[in-house]
């Protein structure tokens, strides 16, 4: 992990902004800021890198399964408010553990409360190469996926018309309109070779 | 092996005697919660994490929506618990945070941590937390104010 802090460190001395290193506003030590200076009139922009670690937590590792505890994704993202961060990068070991962090701080966001976590923080692999923000379903679903999902609804619609109706429908059903039913599914439910003959 | 055995033994002693201080502290929040008539919940939790008590009251109209007040029970000074609890209660819905620690020492030091943070920060988190220990809550609203006291004394309707 610090082969990978060290690359952060590096690629924003590149960039040519002023990196920090381990440091600690009074909230808890903040592993990398980049100081973005856009400029010279405007105040910099900080932007934190906090590694999350597999420590062990309670007798497993929480890391097993590409998934880290909520409890740590807050901590260290409120970390990084309190320690007057304008964005706060949480740095996962592998691209699948970032995803997973992400996805999980959209979660916390969707609760709707005062703060939009999801507008501050966000995962991060340090080999990531493709963008790191979570692209809404509606866009990461491809066309056809909803249009199959279109076809399903409307062949299950359609067996719920005409199937036969349970539970309360089933009582509720004028008997007239169930002859006329039972009619139909005599007449069409049958194989082709055990349909009645026309007269 | 004994040394494990030891050193996990020691841990669940330590932890035992957190969770019965957090429930020590908890204990006149709840009474006093539901003295004053609120509703209280214990353990409120939307996903982000468990806020010991929050106390849920109707602001005077039915068209305000109501206001929750969480308190969080610290045993011992961190940053990290901090940091933990001020997340749990802003991402649970709760309108203000109230920490609650077993010491006045506790008080002063979890204070300081919250009001250092840097003025250009997004968030004045002064302003959304309080921090205080079970007595100072209980013998404060036990005691009445100057003016109710005068008034009780001549018979004056406040």
């Amino acid at each position: 992990m610090t082969h990978h802090l060290n690359k952060l460190v590096q690629s924003g001395q590149e960039k040519g902004f002023k990196v920090e290193q381990n440091v600690d506003y009074g909230a808890g030590p903040i592993d990398v800021v980049w100081n973005i200076n856009l400029h010279s009139a405007l105040p910099n922009i900080k932007c934190g890198f906090v590694t999350l670690g597999a420590e062990e937590e309670e007798g497993s590792q929480d890391t097993e399964d590409n998934q880290l505890s909520l409890r740590k994704i807050e901590e260290a993202a409120f970390r990084g408010i309190r320690s007057g961060l304008d964005k706060v990068y949480l740095v996962t070991e592998n691209e699948d553990m970032a995803k997973s962090v992400s996805g999980k701080i959209e979660w916390l966001a969707s609760h709707g409360s005062l703060i939009r976590l999801d507008a501050i923080s966000l995962g991060l692999a340090p080999e990531q190469t493709e963008q790191a923000v979570i692209t809404p379903s509606q866009k990461r679903v491809p066309q056809g996926e909803k249009i199959r999902k279109q076809t399903m609804r409307e062949r299950e619609a359609k067996l719920e018309k005409y199937n036969r109706p349970k539970g309360e429908r089933k009582r509720r059903e004028h008997p007239l309109k169930k002859r006329v039913r039972e009619s139909k599914i005599d007449k069409h439910g049958r194989p082709r070779n055990q349909k009645p003959k026309r007269t | 092996m004994s040394q494990q055995n030891s050193t996990s033994a020691y841990s669940e002693e330590r932890s035992r005697e957190r969770l019965q201080m957090i429930d020590t502290l908890k204990a006149p929040i709840i009474q006093l919660g539901r003295d004053l008539g609120y509703e209280v919940i214990e353990n409120h939790d939307l996903g982000a994490g468990p806020v010991h008590i929050t106390w849920v009251f109707k602001p005077g109209s039915e068209s305000l929506p109501d206001m929750r007040l969480g308190f969080i029970c610290l045993t011992e000074f961190s940053n990290s618990s901090i940091n933990e609890g001020i997340a749990r209660a802003m991402l649970n819905l709760v309108d203000k945070l109230v920490f609650v620690v077993p010491t006045e020492t506790m008080t002063k030091e979890v204070k300081d941590a919250i009001e250092s943070m840097p003025d250009t920060s997004i968030l004045q988190l002064r302003k959304y937390v309080t921090v205080l220990t079970p007595s100072t809550l209980v013998s404060k609203s036990g005691i009445q104010g100057s003016r109710e006291r005068r008034s009780a004394q001549t018979g004056e309707v406040v």
